[in-house]
């Protein structure tokens, strides 16, 4: 394997199959193995033998019961989510194109972040309150974005997002009259560019919710600019 | 799973039932907090509710699936606390005891086959269980283990798939013992 995973030689190719099914390649690496899984038959074999025992460890964990209260949790959120789809289906259904609202003012303190246009699309009335659904400003070719808001919460929907280089992870920012504010939130995205990642906190004061690439372990002000920008208020 | 795709709360219900324990017990493995170990699993249920459509039987169970996307959210999230939250994380096991469950005839298979795994890794020699331990429950890269260990980074690949190779001579086929 070379340093920055981009290619595998001959020697470590059988070698990675086992760090690959305990998810312990870097992101880089695990991307590399894949490609190389698709012409190489002994390392697809190596991982599909592996993978089975990979995949009972979970068993290994003292096992434990889900809180009552973590279901409740779980089903009114699947709920909610169900009554956003089913409305955003019928508004497509009579509404084919959203209207672009106002655009946005730069961010003090990010000046050349030239983040604009930030388009609230939705209301959704739902049984525990209304979900307000803000389309963000992203800046990645194809990947698009969604803050889904519910009273003083948010959670952050990213779909084609591009993965973050070796050693860096995406960080949430949240920003109201000063600096953005660093989160604990740092994340990284499926291999199909996608994750949902919860706001932390209340977004009552918040104007922006920022996501910016930082190095692993996150930072405590913006090292680069913000490719995604959700406007809250 | 055919409902939960055609977007049945009800049905999700069921499959939550049948794996939120397993799941919840993972994320609690690997999080070492409870709070944080709740906000994975629902991460994951969610997840698993907006791409059921793509699930594939082919590829592994429901019970599988949905603790794939726990261990790469439970990894995700702490790997994320390194920095800020460092204090917070108990690597080495649980911090806050939980009750074990009631068990129905289900659940006490599933405890035995858990004893399996558990006895399969116990037995093996402590540096390859070990670096298993590390990469899927601490979340540490290959890299990592080996810096941490101070031992060759192929040293500790080795580790890792001569560990895993004999709890496979040891459970026979777990795939089948993890429905």
């Amino acid at each position: 394997m070379s340093g920055d995973g981009s290619r595998l030689d001959k020697e470590a190719c059988g070698a990675n199959a086992a760090p690959y099914v305990l998810g312990a390649l870097t992101d880089a690496e695990s991307d590399a193995f894949r490609r190389h899984l698709e012409t190489c038959a002994v390392c697809r074999e190596e991982v599909a033998a592996l993978q089975v025992v990979a995949a009972a460890l979970p068993a290994a964990a003292p096992q434990v019961r889900a809180p009552n209260e973590l279901k409740r949790r779980v089903i009114s959120a699947v709920r909610d989510a169900r009554r956003d789809r089913a409305s955003e289906g019928r508004r497509a259904t009579r509404r084919p194109s959203l209207p672009a609202l106002r655009p946005r003012q730069a961010l003090a303190g990010l000046a050349a972040a030239a983040i604009v246009a930030l388009a609230v699309i939705a209301f959704v009335p739902g049984g525990g309150g209304s979900v307000r659904i803000v389309r963000a400003e992203v800046h990645a070719p194809r990947a698009s974005a969604v803050l889904r808001l519910s009273g003083a919460r948010g959670d952050l929907e990213i779909a084609g997002m591009p993965q973050t280089p070796p050693g860096r992870v995406y960080e949430v920012w949240l920003k109201g009259a000063g600096a953005p504010r660093p989160t604990n939130v740092l994340f990284t995205v499926s291999s199909r560019g996608e994750a949902t990642v919860g706001v932390p906190g209340s977004l009552a004061s918040v104007k922006d919710v920022l996501v910016t690439s930082e190095p692993r372990g996150g930072s405590q002000v913006p090292t680069r600019e913000p490719v995604i920008v959700a406007r809250v208020s | 799973m055919q409902l939960v795709r055609r977007g049945s709360a009800a049905a999700f219900e069921v499959v939550y039932d049948r794996h939120a324990d397993a799941a919840f017990s993972l994320a609690y493995r690997i999080c070492g907090q409870r709070s944080l170990a709740e906000d994975v699993v629902q991460e994951a249920c969610l997840s698993l509710w907006r791409s059921g459509a793509r699930y594939d039987r082919s590829r592994g169970s429901v019970r599988t699936w949905l603790l794939g996307i726990v261990h790469n959210r439970a990894i995700d999230a702490l790997r994320r606390r390194t920095v800020r939250d460092r204090g917070l994380v108990n690597r080495e096991g649980i911090a806050e005891r939980l009750p074990a469950p009631e068990r129905t005839d289900v659940e006490a298979a599933r405890r035995d086959e858990a004893r399996e795994v558990r006895d399969a890794l116990d037995q093996l020699p402590e540096e390859q269980s070990r670096v298993i331990e590390l990469a899927y429950f601490g979340g540490l890269t290959h890299a990592q283990i080996a810096s941490m260990l101070q031992t060759p980074v192929g040293t500790v690949k080795g580790r890792m798939r001569l560990g895993l190779a004999k709890m496979r001579m040891a459970l026979g086929d777990p795939a089948e013992a993890v429905p």
